[in-house]
Parts: C-alpha cells; sequence; structure tokens
C-alpha cells in the first residue's frame, strides 16, 4: 500500500515534469524569438536567485538553521549602492544624506575592526607577553580608525574613488605579501623568512600602489567601488549579528525555530528602518552598463544580463573552490556534520562561523545589488528575494551547493516561461507552487545532498 | 491488494503474541534487520540482546509502526500486517517506549499520562472533558510510577529517572496486551532499577507480554523466560534464557573470544 | 485574574511590609507584563477620554480574534504559520462580495457582481468558506514540518495576495470593493461605531470561549503533545496529521470570521489590508503575548495596537513613520524576547 502510492506519486510527479518540458517544446515551436527572449530574462532572474540561493546554501549547511537576515542583507546591500551612487541618480543626495545613519555604520564598522584585530592577533600578541590593556588600545585604535575611515567614505561620496583606492592598494599589496610568504614557506619551510618578507612587502606594495592608481584614474571605477562597499556592510553587519546575537543563542542550544524567529523580528526591523529612510516608493539604481540592448536573433539582450550571469558562476566556483581545496573549506564542511566534534579536535568553531556569516551576507547582498541595478530596489524587496533564494535552494537540493546554482536557473526559467500564457503578476503565485510541487514529490531537490 | 492476510499455519494463533516473518528494514546499504523471523511467546517475558547495531531498537520501532517496513510481514492476533501504522498499534494491543526517553517535554507530567487515556477519535475528543474516571487513572498510575507528587511539574523538570519511570508510566496507562520497552534499564541507579524491575514483573503478572531490551545479563537473566539474540539485523539464537546463554555462538558474539 | 491573585494569596503569609511584597513580585514577569499593558491601557483611557476605546477598540477586538485564532496553530500545535492573513483575507473577500451593494458596482466601468446579502447571511459563509480552503491547504501542508513549513507558508500568503491583487473578475484587484454591508438585526443597522465595537466584543468573547473549550478538552491536550512530539503521540493510537488537519481548520475559520466582521467595519477592503507583512506582524502579535496561552494573545494584540496609538504621541516622529516605527519595535521586541523569554510574555510554551 505504501509503496503503491509512492509510485503513483513518482509517476505523478515524472508526468508533470514531461508535461512541463512539452509545453516548453510547444512554445518554443510557436515562437522561438520569444522563447529565446524569456531564457535570456530567465537566466539573468535566476542568476540573481543562483546567487542568493548559494550564500543561503553555505550558512544553512554549516549551522542549519534558516537566518532570514539574508533578505535584509539583499535589501542593505542594494540600498547601499543607491546611497554611495545616490548623487548621480533621480532625487539626489540631499534627500538621503543622513548623518546619524553614516554614525551607526561607522559605529558598527568600528566594532567588527575591533573584533577583527582582537580576534586575529589578539591571542599572539598576548602569548608575547603584551598587557592586556596595550591590546585593548591596539584593538580600540585600529576600531576607531576604521569607523572614521568609514563615516568619511559614507559622508563624502563624491570623494569616493579618492578614498578608497588607496585602501584598495594597501588589500591588494597585503595579500600579494600574503601569498609569496606562502608560496616560499611551502618551497622552502625551515629556511629564514626575512628576505621574503621585504621581497613580498616592495613587490606588494608596488602593486598595489599600480592598482589603486588604476581604480583612481579609471573612471567608473566608483560604481563598483560602491559594490564592494555595499558588499562589506552588508556582510559585516551579518558577522556583528552573528557575534551579537545567533551565538549567544546557539550556546543557550535555543531551537532552530528561535533563531528562525528572531532572524524575523531582525528582517521586519531593518525593512521598516530602510522604508523610514528611503521611503517606500521604488526607486532606480544608475545604469551599469548602459541600457541600449543586442539584438540577438529577435531578442532583446542587455550586456548587464550577461554580466549578472557571470557574476553568478565565478560566485560559485570561488566558493567551490574555497570549499574544497582550503583548510577554511575543510573546517565549514566539518562544522556543517558535526559541530561539537570540530570543536573537540581544535576548530576554531566561532571564527569560522563567523566567516561564514560574513560570505554569506555579502553573496546575499550581490544578489540585491545586481537585481537592483536590472529593475528597481524597494525596501521590502528583501524579503521576496530571500524567499526567492530559498526555495531555489530546496529545488536544487537543501545544503548541496550545485543544487542552489541548478535551482536559482531552474527557478528563474520556469517563472520566465510561467509567465508567457500567465500575466507577470503570478510570478510569484508560480514559484510558490512550484515549490509546494517540489517538496510534495521531490523533498530532496534535484540534487540530493550526498 | 489487500494490506491484511489472515495467517494459517503451524501455529494456533494463540501460541504467540507476536510473530514476524522475514521483515527486513534497509538505512541506505546497511541492513539494520535482515529478513528476521522471531516469535514472542505470549504472557511472558522476552528479552531481546544482542551487540550494538545488532538492530533491536530497529526492530521495536517496526513493530510499533515508528518505522516503515521494507519487506515481510508482522503477525499480531492472526492478523498478518504488510504495514504497521504507529497509531493502529495499540488497537492490535501493542505500545511502547523509547530507548531515548520521549516525553512530552512542555507538559505536565499529570498530562502526560492523561493524555493517552482519553479519546483517540477526533470529534470527540472536541467535547470531552478531563473525567474523574481519566483522573483516577492516571493518579494511580502515577503512584505506582512514585510521581504523583510531582504532578504538577512540566516532564522536561524531572530527571532522568524520573522521565524513564514516566515514560514507563504513561506506557502502562494503555490497557494493551503486549508491552515493548526499549532499554528500560539503561543508565539508571540501582534503586531506580529495582523499582523499574517490579513494574515489569507486576505487568507480566498481570498476564501480559512483555519485550524488554537490555544490555545487563543479571536482568535479563532473573527476569525472562524467553530469550532472542539478534547479530548485524539477523537471528542468532532463541529459546529459554539459561539454555541461549549456554551457548557458544552467543558468548562469542558477545565477549568476541 | 489568576496571575495577578495567585503571587499575592500564596505570599500571604510571609508578607508583611510593603517590602515584602515587591520582593515576591519582582521575579514574576508575567504579572508585571499584565500590569504595565492593562496599565498602559488604563492610562491612554484616563488621558483620552472613553472615546479613545471606541476607536481603537474594534482594531483591537480583530486583532485579537486572529491572534486567538493563530496562537491555536502555533503555541498550542506548534505550527509555525506565517500564512495566516490569507484565511483572514479570504473572509474578508467573501464578506465584500456576497454583501456589497450591486447599485454601486453599476456605477463603475468594471462592474463585479456581487449579491448585496445581508451581513448575517454572507457571515456563515465567509467562516465557511476560509474553512473549506483550509481544509485543502491543510492536507498539502500536513506532510511539512518546522522551517519547512514556514517557508510553505509564507507561499500561501503570497499565493492568496496573488489571487486578491490579480483575479481582477472576482475582486477588482488593487481597486478594492466598497459598500460592504454593515450587520443589521431586525430593522436595526449596527452603524455607529460604538455598536460596532460591542457587537465585535462579543463575537471576540464567543471566539475566546471556542478557543477555551477546544484548549481545555481532550483535544487540546493531544494537541499539546502534537508540539512536543508527534511520532510519540502516534505510538498511542492518535492520528496527529488528523488532529493537526482539524485545528487548522478550526483557526481558519476563526480568522475568516474575523475577516467578514474587517470587511463590515471599514466597509471598503482592497489587497494591500493582507500582504505578507501584515502576517508577519501577527505571529509576532502572537510571540510577544505568549505562546499556548489565549489571554496573551490578547495582551499582545492590546500592546500592538497601544504601541501605535502611543507612537502618535511621540514629538520627533512624523506621523507617516508610525507604522515603519511600530514594525522596527516590535522587530527589536521580538529578537529580545526570543534571547531572554521565548515562550512570550506570559507564555507556556518556548518555540
Amino acid at each position: 500500500m505504501y509503496r503503491l502510492r509512492e509510485d503513483y506519486g513518482t509517476t505523478l510527479a515524472y508526468s508533470l515534469a514531461v508535461a512541463a518540458a512539452l509545453y516548453v517544446v510547444w512554445k518554443i515551436t510557436q515562437s522561438p524569438e520569444q522563447a529565446l527572449q524569456f531564457t535570456f530574462n530567465g537566466l539573468a532572474v535566476g542568476a540573481v536567485y543562483a546567487l542568493i540561493a548559494i550564500g543561503f546554501t553555505l550558512v544553512y549547511s554549516t549551522v542549519w538553521f534558516f537566518d532570514l537576515y539574508y533578505g535584509a542583507a539583499a535589501a542593505l546591500g542594494a540600498y547601499g549602492v543607491f546611497y554611495l551612487r545616490s548623487f548621480d541618480t533621480l532625487g539626489g543626495r540631499y534627500e538621503v544624506n543622513e548623518p546619524i545613519l553614516n554614525a551607526v555604520f561607522a559605529l558598527v564598522t568600528a566594532g567588527v575592526a575591533a573584533w577583527a584585530m582582537h580576534e586575529a592577533f589578539g591571542a599572539r600578541l598576548r602569548q608575547r607577553g603584551t598587557s592586556r590593556i596595550t591590546i585593548r588600545a591596539i584593538d580600540g585604535v585600529v576600531g576607531t580608525a576604521a569607523g572614521i575611515y568609514m563615516w568619511f567614505v559614507l559622508t563624502f561620496p563624491v570623494l569616493m574613488t579618492a578614498l578608497l583606492s588607496p585602501a584598495v592598494g594597501v588589500i591588494v599589496a597585503v595579500v600579494v605579501c600574503w601569498l609569496l610568504y606562502r608560496a616560499y614557506r611551502y618551497v622552502l619551510f625551515d629556511a629564514s623568512a626575512v628576505p621574503v618578507v621585504i621581497l613580498g612587502a616592495v613587490i606588494g606594495c608596488a602593486i598595489g600602489a599600480y592598482i589603486g592608481r588604476l581604480i583612481f584614474q579609471t573612471d567608473g571605477a566608483g560604481l563598483y567601488l560602491s559594490w564592494a562597499v555595499s558588499c562589506l556592510l552588508a556582510g559585516i553587519v551579518g558577522l556583528a549579528l552573528y557575534r551579537g546575537l545567533y551565538a549567544y543563542m546557539r550556546e543557550r542550544a535555543r531551537s532552530p525555530l528561535v533563531m528562525l524567529v528572531a532572524s524575523l523580528g531582525i528582517l521586519l526591523a531593518m525593512t521598516a528602518f530602510t522604508t523610514i529612510i528611503f521611503q517606500s516608493a521604488p526607486r532606480p539604481l544608475p545604469d551599469a552598463f548602459g541600457s541600449e540592448p543586442w539584438v540577438i536573433a529577435g531578442a532583446n539582450l542587455k550586456g548587464f544580463n550577461i554580466f549578472t550571469v557571470g557574476v553568478s558562476i565565478v560566485g560559485f566556483i570561488a566558493l567551490l573552490f574555497a570549499l574544497k581545496w582550503t583548510t577554511f573549506g575543510k573546517a565549514v564542511r566539518a562544522i556543517g556534520d558535526d559541530e561539537e566534534v570540530s570543536k573537540v579536535v581544535g576548530i576554531n568553531t566561532t571564527v569560522v562561523i563567523a566567516i561564514v556569516f560574513f560570505v554569506g551576507a555579502v553573496y546575499a547582498a550581490l544578489g540585491g545589488i545586481l537585481s537592483g541595478h536590472d529593475t528597481a530596489i524597494q525596501p521590502r524587496m528583501g524579503l521576496l528575494l530571500l524567499l526567492k533564494g530559498w526555495i531555489a535552494s530546496v529545488v536544487g537540493g537543501i545544503g548541496n551547493l550545485y543544487g542552489a546554482l541548478l535551482g536559482g536557473f531552474v527557478l528563474g526559467m520556469i517563472e520566465q516561461f510561467g509567465i508567457w500564457d500567465l500575466a507577470g503578476e503570478w510570478k510569484d503565485a508560480i514559484s510558490f507552487v512550484l515549490l509546494i510541487l517540489f517538496l510534495s514529490f521531490w523533498p530532496n531537490g534535484i540534487l540530493p545532498r550526498r | 491488494m489487500s494490506i491484511h492476510t489472515t495467517i494459517e499455519g503451524e501455529h494456533a494463533p494463540d501460541d504467540f503474541a507476536l510473530e514476524t516473518r522475514e521483515i527486513s528494514k534497509h538505512f541506505g546499504a546497511v541492513k539494520a534487520v535482515d529478513e528476521l523471523s522471531i516469535y514472542i511467546p505470549r504472557r511472558g517475558m522476552t528479552s531481546i540482546v544482542g551487540p550494538n547495531g545488532s538492530g533491536k531498537s530497529t526492530l521495536i520501532n517496526l513493530l510499533s509502526g515508528t518505522l516503515p517496513l521494507d519487506g515481510g510481514m508482522v503477525i499480531v492476533d492472526g492478523l498478518g500486517l504488510h504495514l504497521v501504522k504507529a497509531h493502529e498499534t495499540p488497537d492490535h494491543g501493542i505500545t511502547r517506549t523509547f530507548q531515548e526517553v520521549r516525553l512530552f517535554d512542555q507538559i505536565s507530567v499529570m498530562d502526560n499520562v492523561m493524555v493517552v487515556l482519553t479519546d483517540r477519535r477526533v470529534f470527540p475528543a472536541l467535547f470531552e472533558r478531563a473525567k474523574q474516571s481519566h483522573r483516577a487513572k492516571a493518579q494511580s498510575i502515577l503512584e505506582s510510577v512514585g510521581l504523583w507528587d510531582k504532578r504538577d511539574s512540566l516532564a522536561m523538570e524531572l530527571s532522568y529517572g524520573q522521565r524513564k519511570l514516566l515514560e514507563i508510566g504513561r506506557a502502562m496507562a494503555l490497557d494493551v496486551q503486549i508491552y515493548l520497552f526499549d532499554e528500560p534499564f539503561a543508565g539508571l541507579f540501582p534503586q531506580m532499577l529495582e523499582r523499574i524491575k517490579g513494574i515489569l514483573k507486576q505487568v507480566r503478572d498481570d498476564g501480559r507480554t512483555v519485550l524488554f531490551i537490555s544490555h545487563n545479563m543479571d536482568i535479563v537473566r532473573e527476569l525472562s523466560d524467553h530469550l532472542i539474540v539478534l547479530d548485524s539485523g539477523r537471528l542468532l539464537v532463541e529459546g529459554e534464557v539459561d539454555e541461549v546463554l549456554a551457548r557458544e555462538e552467543v558468548i562469542h558474539a558477545y565477549l568476541g573470544t | 485574574m489568576r496571575i495577578i491573585l495567585k503571587p499575592i494569596v500564596n505570599s500571604l503569609n510571609f508578607i508583611r511590609t510593603p517590602r515584602d511584597l515587591w520582593r515576591a513580585w519582582r521575579g514574576n514577569i508575567q504579572l508585571w507584563a499584565n500590569l504595565f499593558v492593562i496599565g498602559w491601557a488604563v492610562v491612554f483611557m484616563l488621558w483620552q477620554g472613553a472615546g479613545f476605546a471606541v476607536t481603537v477598540g474594534t482594531v483591537f477586538a480583530i486583532w485579537a480574534m486572529l491572534a486567538v485564532s493563530l496562537n491555536l496553530v502555533v503555541g498550542f500545535t506548534g505550527l509555525l504559520s506565517v500564512g495566516h492573513i490569507g484565511f483572514f483575507g479570504i473572509g474578508a473577500y467573501s464578506m465584500a462580495v456576497l454583501s456589497s451593494n450591486p447599485e454601486y458596482e453599476q456605477l463603475r466601468t468594471e462592474a463585479l457582481t456581487t449579491f448585496a446579502w445581508p451581513f448575517f447571511a454572507a457571515l456563515p459563509v465567509c467562516v465557511l468558506l476560509s474553512g473549506v480552503v483550509a481544509l485543502a491547504v491543510g492536507v498539502v501542508f500536513n506532510r511539512f514540518r518546522d522551517d519547512i513549513y514556514v517557508l510553505v507558508s509564507f507561499g500561501f500568503a503570497i499565493i492568496a495576495f496573488n489571487v486578491f491583487l490579480n483575479a481582477r473578475s472576482l475582486t477588482r484587484g488593487a481597486f478594492g470593493i466598497h459598500e460592504i454591508a454593515r450587520p443589521q438585526i431586525g430593522g436595526w443597522t449596527l452603524n455607529g461605531e460604538l455598536q460596532f465595537l460591542l457587537f465585535v466584543l462579543a463575537i471576540l468573547a464567543v471566539v475566546m470561549l471556542i478557543a477555551w473549550i477546544i484548549v481545555t478538552s481532550s483535544f487540546g491536550r493531544v494537541l499539546t503533545a502534537i508540539r512536543e512530539d508527534e511520532d510519540a503521540i502516534e505510538v498511542f493510537g492518535y492520528q496527529a496529521t488528523q488532529y493537526k488537519l482539524a485545528i487548522w481548520v478550526i483557526s481558519a475559520m476563526i480568522a475568516g470570521l474575523a475577516g467578514g466582521l474587517f470587511a463590515s467595519w471599514t466597509s471598503f477592503i482592497d489587497p494591500f489590508s493582507f500582504i505578507l507583512l501584515e502576517s508577519i506582524l501577527l505571529v509576532s502579535i502572537v510571540i510577544l503575548g505568549g505562546l499556548a496561552t489565549i489571554w496573551g494573545s490578547l495582551l499582545g494584540a492590546m500592546a500592538f495596537v497601544l504601541l501605535e496609538e502611543g507612537m502618535r504621541f511621540l514629538p520627533f516622529l512624523p506621523a507617516e513613520y508610525i507604522g515603519q516605527a511600530r514594525q522596527v519595535v516590535l522587530g527589536i521586541l521580538l529578537v529580545l524576547l526570543m534571547l531572554f523569554r521565548p515562550q512570550g510574555l506570559v507564555g507556556k510554551y518556548k518555540l
């Protein structure tokens, strides 16, 4: 009896899938241009969903609860870009230059920078006998500096390129230096480090200075810098929420539903806060790549759409590599399998999970920004984008990174082909009907986790 | 396809309280229970022993419908079940406890017992208030397991031993023929152990069938009439306790010598 | 009342001075929550006069009805549903379509078919229709648990909103439906605010009575057991899916009733009263007030209404931001509750 019912369900599911495929084929024969157009749109929308689903999956498969903050992160990213670039959008900066908001973000940045400083170097300094007060002072100085810098960036967005290009240069220099040092250590692991550090510093500084200058001189670099700053902000807020809230709750072993409700509260508060500052009406973001579409076989394709798909795939590959081939990735997977055991074998779970939260929020913010450039932004976009990302990860297979990418594109395509005969307003209903079908017939998604 | 089959066979239905025919359960590639056929005699105490991972708990989960069968059938009262539905097991005269104690944590101890006494049908339950007879029954159960003083505290506030007692009491509140106890003696204080032993003996003396899992051979020797030894999902030996425990393969499976 | 009286009675033996009373009450968050919210309401009443109760009373009663109905599902059965506003909307729209005045419709370009039924004929239909939809939805939803249930219930709210907004031949989309009938008893129409308030409060009392009967019956006890451990209660012969379906339908019917009253009260509805956000607010009311208590839902709804009214008097807050500011406060309250008191102010169940 039980088996009979299961067979019946599977048959129904496959016939539904076949019917959908036949419908698509029929539509393609009816009007190939239109089908191509819908495919382009589906890929562009799907790329955004995929980005959000990837970040979401990363976090979910590590800590096993649904963090609704990711909706707020998407909106935060998009509004960050709007805020930083609003001198060249409609409305103008005078509407939204909020000293309080700048101060709040500067404070958050300062706090997180001080914490990061403490986590990274505090223990080592303590081992060398530095007094606790000195360490606190160093943390404070670093935090204050970061906060003031952030405040400058937010308050004078016109000067952003000038302010940020040195920072990018410094970051590049540090990364290059570190990479050289690691490569050297890999080859000659017991030789003296002094020559390579000096050499690395010189090379790193040179490359960093060059890149900084390049950014400063390039027109339009400001937009991408504003993307970076917004993503960073969203990531920092995600990290701060983890440290201040979720870590505390996880210590007390609160159930996943409690965390979900708490993150719902955060989403509610942040959405309303955004509405108070920016009003609820939709706002446009400045055009990224010009709005003139290319015409391919009768279908319009915007350069930006290709870029979106590219970003999502690059983001996916980067995360995949990070998870597969670095110590950090191994630690993340270990925590996802069993947090207690990973703690016992000496993984610093707090730091690893904090980084995971940061990265997840950055992906969500990137998704929000890309979707904002494509359409328009409004404060409540976050919740809907989040739900779509959530659906995409269910469709692809919860907890599976490949599934998240695939699910995003599948959801985008189905949404677009679904509104061919129905009106466009039914898009959200279609994706939720898809969700319920998937949960009923393929609860594990297209690519089940292991 | 009918899911119930009437069984004719070599045994009169009255000989055995419960019988399984080639039941199996797989978790992925692992065969937790592998074509297992056992007989549990009526009105006695039967225990199941076996090394860790030999499928003891899975067997109880299969008998009580907590896990669906992958194959085979369970025979209760001359009725062969290919599909044991958890909510129908009391009608077949079966109830159970869980290995990891599963109480209703955030309701009171009294309600934990009361909840299994009331009407099971949805609509009559909607219009049924707690009756005096229910209260009296719950009181007698709680008194027999020594938790009457704690009746108003939440189940989550009890200690481990008290939780174990409450769970056994909750199972006894159901007036059925077959009781399946999943490791009732694990992790208990000796005094508590005696108490639970007493409860089990009492149930047996009432003419019910008791099936329990235990790792403690002294208790098994003391209590049970019939013994089933499982090893990696298969039946190793079954029979009289002393007879079985003296056999070489049992000693081998247990001591690994 | 018991919550307030119990500590007094318990502590009568050793209370000699007011300080002892303070000590006995200090850690009693339930008591303080009650005193705070009720005191707040009384202060407003004294300050603004009885007219204040008339203006906010109906809103409070409708939210309270919804909160009680959702608490049956979230608090007593442990299914965290964020889609309850859908049933509220179904109730409201059935009331609107059934009882709206067709003469008014003739004046519109895109005339809807409405029936001009009297209020009391339409109300049972609202309730029944919500119940029927809930039955269909519940059969599908019954197989999901925990966070997937939350996601799916989000989906229900969004699908319902999409239907209200886009099924124009039935609801006239964003333009809404006008001239919905007020209740009429004999020849007497309840047109006044005060009359309607009393009527709604009477219905709220009935709803609370029904909820009380449900949760104190054997059925209610089984629901709490399902909330704690669904697999364990099945072993004792209870079919959890049937119980979940039954309470889901009952709860949806109460929400549909509230929807019908709401439509009649405002006499104009559009889809934007039934957006997902309202549903999230409803969940936060239930959690704020307290899970698994009927009184808690009332308290939550009262706090919610008073929060809005209280914000009206903040000098630095422009009027158009009150709704948003309330959301900010609710969101932060939700986070604080989840941190320190996961059962809500007077609740009996920790999520």
